[in-house]
């Protein structure tokens, strides 16, 4: 990232976009390997509060992750990104929605019975994102197209 | 007598020293762990079938508390339109162009079209916006009272102007 200060402060503007565009997104793919390796982690931890806590740690991460991958796919749109959106998307709203199913549904059934309802959702979404991103236009160029209504 | 308890008081004469661990020597360490506790906590709370506490309506309506249900209104809503998405695309017959076309034939005004991308636009900017808000109290900035007001405002502004300039663009 202070590579890219450094760079936007040195050159003028327009001549090394490309340039940007692909420290932007060499930083995207930095913060994937983290937030894979910290998959890993939570993986082989021990307790049920560390656990825990690794889940909020990875929900915050893939919150930034989401973040960075809007600017790199209007600037690098294509079937790498198209994918990485579905995951990251779906993810994001699996983990947000569990937060909201935690707070409000109570008792060890309902929690069950609502948390494989999310489940089925999120699996649902995946699968028809990816369809999408195989079988037809592809998220960015769906979403460039719907803009230039 | 008053005056003893107060001097001692004041000296921090508490059962924490070493001289008075003697009297703690009884003390069981706890047994069961958080998760044993919340469960037995809520199979007893469930089982009383009381009525919630009223808090939508009991406490005055703040900008933070607002901001707060909207950041979670506009998740549930984004969520709810992808996974809609999702399903359609496996659901409907014909590909995404085809579909496109056909909103296009319909001829709604620009005034419309614009009112219906603003209608993705500014739930997508306020999440994002608020999102950035709750990472940064998430590193531990920003919490004081005319800190957070700043901030939401700054994340009202902010989303405004964001949706309106994609809009236009």
């Amino acid at each position: 990232m202070a590579a890219i200060v450094r760079l936007s402060s040195v050159c003028r503007r327009g001549i090394n976009r490309n340039l940007v565009r692909l420290t932007v997104f060499a930083c995207a793919m930095q913060i994937t390997q983290c937030a894979n390796s910290l998959l890993i982690l939570a993986l082989t931890a021990g307790s049920a509060s560390k656990a825990a806590s690794l889940h909020w740690t990875a929900e915050r991460v893939l919150s930034i992750l989401l973040l960075a991958m809007a600017p790199v796919a209007y600037y690098n749109p294509g079937p790498v990104m198209d994918y990485s959106l579905a995951a990251a998307l779906t993810l994001h709203g699996h983990w947000g929605i569990g937060q909201v199913l935690t707070d409000y549904v109570h008792g060890d059934t309902k929690i069950k019975i609502a948390k494989a309802g999310l489940f089925l959702l999120s699996t649902v979404t995946f699968s028809g994102l990816c369809y999408f991103n195989y079988n037809d236009v592809g998220i960015c160029k769906a979403i460039a197209m719907l803009w230039s209504k | 007598m008053v005056l003893l308890l107060r001097t001692l008081g004041r000296q921090g004469v508490c059962l924490s020293r070493p001289q008075y661990a003697v009297l703690c020597r009884h003390v069981v360490p706890m047994g069961t762990t958080a998760k044993e506790e919340m469960n037995t906590f809520w199979a007893k709370n469930s089982r009383s079938n009381r009525p919630l506490s009223p808090h939508l309506t009991a406490y005055k309506w703040t900008m933070p508390m607002m901001m707060s249900v909207a950041h979670r209104g506009t998740g549930i809503g984004l969520s709810g339109a992808v996974s809609a998405v999702a399903v359609a695309a496996l659901v409907l017959p014909g590909n995404y162009p085809y579909y496109l076309d056909l909103i296009h034939s319909l001829s709604f005004g620009p005034f419309l079209i614009g009112l219906a991308k603003l209608g993705i636009a500014f739930p997508l900017s306020y999440h994002a916006f608020n999102g950035i808000r709750h990472l940064i109290w998430d590193i531990g900035k920003g919490f004081r009272m005319a800190e957070v007001y700043r901030s939401g405002y700054a994340v009202i502004g902010l989303s405004i102007i964001t949706s309106i300039a994609l809009v236009l663009r």
